[in-house]
């Protein structure tokens, strides 16, 4: 099958210090892969970078065989690519029904006679906010906000959706519900690359998963051979005496 | 054009800029620290202008006396001012509307203060130095503006000394880059925000009184400058110091020798068009490009 | 009950266009109560500020990019009407081309500093304010700094002045509600927000500023050209001096950026301000407006519309809490 998603050779510099080295990888359609690393690895980097937001140092991507490389964040998600944030970052002075109606409006499929109404209170259900869609978004606690962030992403009808730790600062309660609910978008035809600390949540999730250190592309693989590769091993944990 | 003309020309574009520098430098240190456009800028160069002439005028102080003392005249002010505004000064670190127009107002009150107390007429500080001139063969200095120059240079560095050898200066330093880390290594965020906007201030107060210096001034007298600061600075790349010095070369070049080109009557034109050209050419300003040059010669 | 009923999102949505057509009913038929003519001079000049008033706030409220140099396109309104009726044109098809130049103007001014972000725009607009005012006091011919007048051979008729600046006061609020509940609007509030975060979704902060820019420019240039009309001599220091920029500005914010009735009520009480304030102590005016800009934005953001609907809250909660005491 041909890489919804492939990645090559991407750098990034700041001042000099490189953020991403030479990193290559692609992405098969309908997969959950998970992206590990420890901080400052580069992952939110790579999510910046293949969503437009910052323009690479040096290396190509392409979505579905195009080149996407140095796309504007607004085109990228026209063509289907979409991210959250590790921070939420919501309309604060909109509901939380406005936030999601920006995403479905503006984002890959936004015209047509169409039910607004009845999408956005879909997607609502979906994250299961949709108790909520009448509050302002800043009345929102954390969890929910993370919701939000998800639904406003969402409405934007990804075909790749770039996660950045959506379950970060979450119960462990609440980081199942988010996990299922993942698995439920990726049932439902988006592939999902995942940014994640706790391995054991990526463990559980991902088809495949992609390990990053200080900038390079440790290893790729299944999650089980990934929990015992020696080298990401020493990355997470040190070497051993 | 002989080569005498040129170096005159030279030389006034390069005194120029010095003070252009110790006049902008106030805004730069508030916009990096505090993410504000201070408009009120403006209205703090013509009160510094007002101030050393009152000096000047009433008590016979001398005028760079005068612009000595407002420094620590208008850090007072400064710190007032931000204790007074309290919450309209914003916490975020994206410039807000609410702070643009915050210090629009201040701007616009200040201004109606000086047409209050000082009227609608222009005033000038003469000292014995303001038609003087100094010769080294063809070539003719105005004294003051040397002396001027000198002043400006002077309080550039013992800012420089400030920012890179105090605390307080170091508190800036890192405020400019990144506010939250800031927060968590225990600066006082807020009392170095007071703080800086007081400095800021100061050298807006400073500044007035040197250019007072040069020009003459009404309660107006504020507006150009504010223009020429923001290009400055928009120049410099917003919140680079060193950025400041280059962007207020360029101005004061631009300015000095635009007078072979564009007719006289245009000459409060340049300074917009300039600020085009820079928005245009160099996003992110001189520091900015500079920045981007560095790391292409580094591939 | 009463709460229930002004909660937003009941049946009342198709009622709520009638309070402002009476209101435009009402300022139609006023006229025939047989106003002095100063009174209707005052009213005229209301509806031009109030159509320059909801254009500003298309950008700077909606979209949050504040302008200090709408004089731009009030004076390039104002100059084009003069010029186009002077060179024989019908008056009423120079307004709508006063527009198209403004929106053009808008374009030059937008187009370079809406890529970047931070404070450029707001800054820049100062700059275009001063450059065009003072490329328009050496324009020869226009008569530079002296002035330009404006010479019709049809007798004056107030009331004709009364009614074009009512239609476009009305056109005006009417673009704005339009604007303000389509798909465009929903954008102009994303960026105004969170211009990332709004780009993330799918918006083109870069397109729709322009686009804003562009309709409040016509808008604010229409407003110039009427305004010119009744006039009959315009001047550079007049239509494009600060003043008039920062004048535009404040009315917004008056009555309540990013509403539909804020600039609309700004620019009826800035009317008033100017005639018994500023008329009384012309020279306390800078004073006055700078005191009330910082006011509103230290204390009530929401301008006389927030102030309104905070008074609303506290009435209504009063009355919540004297029926079931706890």
């Amino acid at each position: 099958m041909a890489a919804l998603l492939s990645v090559e050779g991407l750098t990034k510099r700041f001042s000099g210090l490189a953020a991403l080295d030479q990193v290559s990888f692609e992405i098969r359609e309908g997969e959950i892969v998970g992206l590990i690393g420890p901080n400052g690895a580069g992952k939110t980097t790579l999510f910046s970078i293949i969503a437009g937001s910052q323009p690479p140092t040096s290396g190509k991507i392409l979505f579905e065989g195009r080149d996407f490389t140095r796309v504007k964040p607004f085109r990228a998600v026209h063509a289907g690519i979409a991210r959250t944030h590790q921070i939420p970052q919501p309309f604060l002075s909109m509901t939380v029904r406005e936030n999601v109606e920006v995403g479905l409006r503006f984002g890959r499929d936004p015209g047509g006679a169409r039910n607004l109404v009845k999408e956005v209170t879909e997607i609502l259900e979906l994250v299961g906010i949709a108790s909520l869609e009448n509050m302002a978004a800043v009345t929102l606690s954390v969890g929910d906000l993370k919701r939000l962030e998800l639904a406003r992403t969402l409405a934007t009808r990804p075909r790749l959706l770039l996660c950045d730790e959506v379950c970060a600062g979450l119960t462990e309660c609440e980081m199942q519900s988010i996990l299922g609910l993942l698995r439920r978008i990726q049932a439902l035809g988006t592939t999902i690359i995942y940014v994640e600390h706790n391995l054991r949540a990526i463990l559980s999730t991902c088809h495949h998963v992609i390990v990053l250190n200080f900038g390079k592309k440790l290893a790729e693989g299944p999650p089980e051979t990934m929990q015992n590769d020696p080298a990401v091993i020493e990355a997470y944990i040190g070497k051993k005496a | 054009m002989t080569f005498v003309d040129f170096l005159n020309l030279l030389i006034s574009a390069l005194l120029l800029a010095g003070t252009y520098a110790a006049m902008a430098i106030g805004m730069t240190v508030i916009y990096g620290v505090m993410k504000i456009v201070n408009l009120a800028h403006a209205g703090f160069l013509m009160l510094g202008a007002y101030f050393v002439y009152e000096l000047h005028e009433r008590a016979g102080l001398h005028p760079l006396l005068g612009v000595l003392l407002a420094f620590p005249a208008f850090y007072v002010v400064g710190v007032l001012v931000h204790w007074a505004l309290g919450r309209g000064v914003p916490v975020s670190d994206k410039p807000t509307l609410a702070s643009l127009l915050l210090m629009f107002g201040l701007w616009l009150v200040l201004q109606n203060i000086g047409y209050l107390v000082w009227g609608t007429d222009d005033r000038a500080i003469l000292t014995p130095m303001t038609f003087a001139t100094i010769r080294f063969g063809e070539i003719t200095i105005p004294k003051i503006g040397l002396v001027v120059f000198a002043s400006a240079v002077i309080s550039l560095a013992a800012l420089e000394f400030v920012l890179h050898r105090t605390w307080f200066g170091r508190s800036i330093r890192a405020l400019i880059q990144n506010r939250y880390s800031c927060r968590i290594v225990g600066i006082p965020v807020e009392r170095t925000a007071r703080r800086t906007f007081g400095l800021g201030i100061a050298f807006a107060g400073a500044a007035g009184g040197l250019l007072a210096l040069l020009y003459p001034f009404s309660p107006d007298f504020g507006r150009p400058f504010l223009l020429r600061s923001f290009v400055i600075i928009v120049l410099g790349g917003l919140e680079s110091f060193s950025g400041v010095f280059v962007g207020s070369l360029i101005l004061a070049l631009v300015e000095t020798f635009s007078i072979f080109i564009v007719p006289s009557s245009y000459q409060p034109a340049i300074s917009f068009s300039l600020l085009v050209v820079a928005l245009i050419v160099l996003p992110g300003g001189v520091a900015g490009f500079a920045a981007r040059m560095r790391s292409r010669r580094a591939e | 009950m009463s709460a229930a009923e002004r909660s937003p999102g009941l049946a009342a949505r198709p009622l709520a266009v009638l309070p402002p057509l009476i209101l435009l009913g009402l300022l139609a038929a006023l006229p025939l109560l047989n106003l002095g003519a100063n009174s209707v001079k005052v009213l005229f000049l209301t509806f031009v500020s109030i159509a320059a008033s909801v254009g500003w706030n298309i950008l700077g409220g909606f979209a949050g990019q504040v302008s200090f140099g709408f004089a731009v396109f009030y004076g390039l309104g104002a100059y084009t009407t003069a010029v186009g009726i002077n060179e024989g044109l019908n008056p009423y098809l120079t307004y709508p081309l006063a527009g198209a130049v403004a929106a053009l103007a808008s374009l030059l001014v937008g187009l370079p500093t809406f890529r970047l972000r931070g404070p450029y725009f707001a800054i820049a607009t100062i700059g275009v304010s001063e450059a065009t005012r003072v490329v328009m006091t050496n324009l020869e011919f226009t008569g530079g700094a002296s002035g330009y007048r404006i010479t019709e051979h049809v007798p004056f008729r107030q009331l004709e002045h009364y009614f074009t600046g009512l239609m476009l006061a009305a056109l005006a609020v009417g673009l704005s509600i339009i604007v303000r509940r389509s798909r465009f609007g929903l954008g102009l509030r994303a960026i105004r927000d969170d211009q990332d975060a709004a780009a993330d979704s799918g918006v083109n902060p870069y397109a729709l500023k322009l686009g804003a820019h562009a309709i409040a420019a016509a808008l604010t240039a229409a407003a110039g050209g009427v305004y010119a009309r009744y006039a009959a001599f315009i001047d550079p220091e007049g239509v494009f001096g600060f003043p008039r920029g920062v004048g535009i500005l404040l009315m917004p914010v008056i009555g309540g950026v990013n509403t539909i009735w804020g600039p609309v009520i700004g620019g009826g009480v800035y009317g008033v301000i100017e005639e018994e304030l500023v008329a009384r102590f012309p020279q306390l005016h800078l004073l006055l407006y700078g005191v009330l800009v910082m006011l509103i934005i230290l204390f009530e953001p929401g301008g006389v519309v927030g102030l309104l609907q905070r008074t609303r809250r506290f009435v209504l909660r009063r009355r919540e809490a004297s029926w079931q005491p706890s």
